[in-house]
């Protein structure tokens, strides 16, 4: 049972490394078309991203297919 | 408030504050270990992990503690307001020193070569129904989480990402992380502690964070419950020099908005009392050059329009003010951000 759960939390953490990296790197611009992002800010964002990453994905993708 | 969004925004209050609050953290845990080093002196690596651990876990949790009296403080006590200005900072300070109490209790199961015992700590599902025996490491671990969540989110740009509503609502989770890490010290304390210190440390700590809350919740009832309205509906302020110059006096409408009654010299403003930021108290901000600024996070609006410099865009609902045979009435009812509604006041008599 704790290897099925481990193997869960694995899994959550590499589509999150994944789907965070991508945010950060140009993802994250959209939701903030008036500001620029350091690359320390988008280091800093990188861990929300990847926690909340089923939460950014639905996000994201709603806003590419909002644009015209 | 930014055009370019940086990792940390540090100001030098921010870096005084920061630097003041790792030092403390560091002689905190640095006289724990030197207290039970000489009270209980390790015979192994294990106990040696052990007086470290319980360093970071009582770090951690006093952390907590004191972040979660700095809002009801701060509202019996303008003078806590500088330890309001930064918490999100002592948040995130909090979660690094949470994490490595984690992290020590791993190491500990490590040297011990029974690192593959822990998962099943968590997974032993018939514990769950035991009092003592309960995993309490469960509590702790489910804690962290939140926190990690917190800390995750703590830069401006979620807040925007999230909304305010959500993301208000996350970061209370704080309560819910609160009430997790002291049943995870009190299921440990009854199943390995035996001095009397951790328990009144947990006793004491709840105390006070309850007994600040009441006395802070009921402080605003009190203040939210005793406005005088004018036949037409105006709330009355008071006279001018009832309002301290270069600050506010906060006044609540019938709905429960609270409503922000600035004074800079002659002149006479209302505000929401929310920033646009987080939300924050602004009726317990100053005005500094000019701008009411949020004593949070030093978010600035003007008085007149309630419109931030620019070249930032955020703007705050205003409330029309009167002066009425020596006293100043505020509308109750809001006007779109943004618009002018300031009036100079004739003799403010101070």
């Amino acid at each position: 049972m704790s290897t099925v759960l481990l193997a869960a939390l694995a899994l959550y953490v590499a589509a999150g490394v994944v789907t965070g990296a991508a945010f950060v790197t140009v993802g994250a611009a959209r939701f903030a078309h008036h500001m620029t992002f350091t690359l320390p800010a988008r280091l800093v964002l990188f861990p929300g991203a990847a926690l909340l990453w089923p939460y950014v994905l639905y996000r994201w993708r709603r806003a590419r297919s909002d644009e015209p | 408030m930014s055009v370019a969004f940086k990792a940390v925004q540090w100001n030098r209050d921010k870096l005084i504050y920061d630097a003041v609050l790792v030092a403390g953290v560091a002689i905190y845990i640095a006289g724990f270990a030197a207290v039970a080093w000489r009270w209980h002196p390790p015979k192994n690596l294990p106990d040696v992990l052990d007086i470290w651990l319980r360093a970071f876990g009582t770090a951690a949790f006093l952390m907590l503690t004191v972040i979660l009296c700095i809002g009801p403080l701060a509202r019996l006590d303008c003078r806590f307001l500088k330890l309001l200005y930064n918490r999100r900072h002592f948040g995130v300070l909090t979660f690094f020193v949470a994490a490595t109490h984690v992290g020590l209790m791993i190491e500990w199961f490590a040297v011990q070569g029974l690192l593959h015992t822990l998962p099943a700590d968590f997974t032993t599902w018939e514990n769950y129904g035991k009092f003592i025996g309960f995993p309490f490491k469960t509590l702790g671990v489910a804690a962290l989480a939140i926190m990690l969540t917190m800390a995750a989110t703590s830069h401006d740009f979620w807040l925007g990402f999230l909304k305010p509503p959500v993301w208000k609502a996350l970061h209370m989770a704080v309560y819910a992380a609160y009430g997790l890490v002291v049943m995870h010290v009190a299921l440990g304390i009854m199943q390995y502690e035996h001095t009397p210190l951790i328990p009144l440390m947990l006793i004491g700590s709840l105390g006070a964070v309850a007994t600040l809350h009441l006395m802070a919740g009921w402080r605003e009832w009190d203040a939210d419950h005793g406005r005088a309205a004018a036949a037409d509906g105006w709330l009355l302020v008071g006279p001018p020099n009832a309002i301290p110059d270069k600050g506010a006096r906060i006044v609540t409408a019938s709905g429960g908005e609270r409503i922000a009654v600035f004074r800079d010299g002659d002149q006479i403003g209302a505000l929401t009392n929310l920033c646009a930021h987080q939300n924050g108290p602004l009726g317990e901000g100053r005005i500094i050059d000019g701008c009411v600024t949020c004593p949070w996070h030093g978010y600035q609006y003007r008085l007149a329009d309630g419109c931030a410099p620019p070249p930032f865009i955020e703007r705050l609902v205003t409330y029309r003010v009167r002066w009425n045979q020596g006293v100043i009435e505020v509308d109750p009812h809001p006007l779109p951000p943004g618009t002018p509604a300031s009036i100079t006041c004739p003799r403010t008599g101070a």
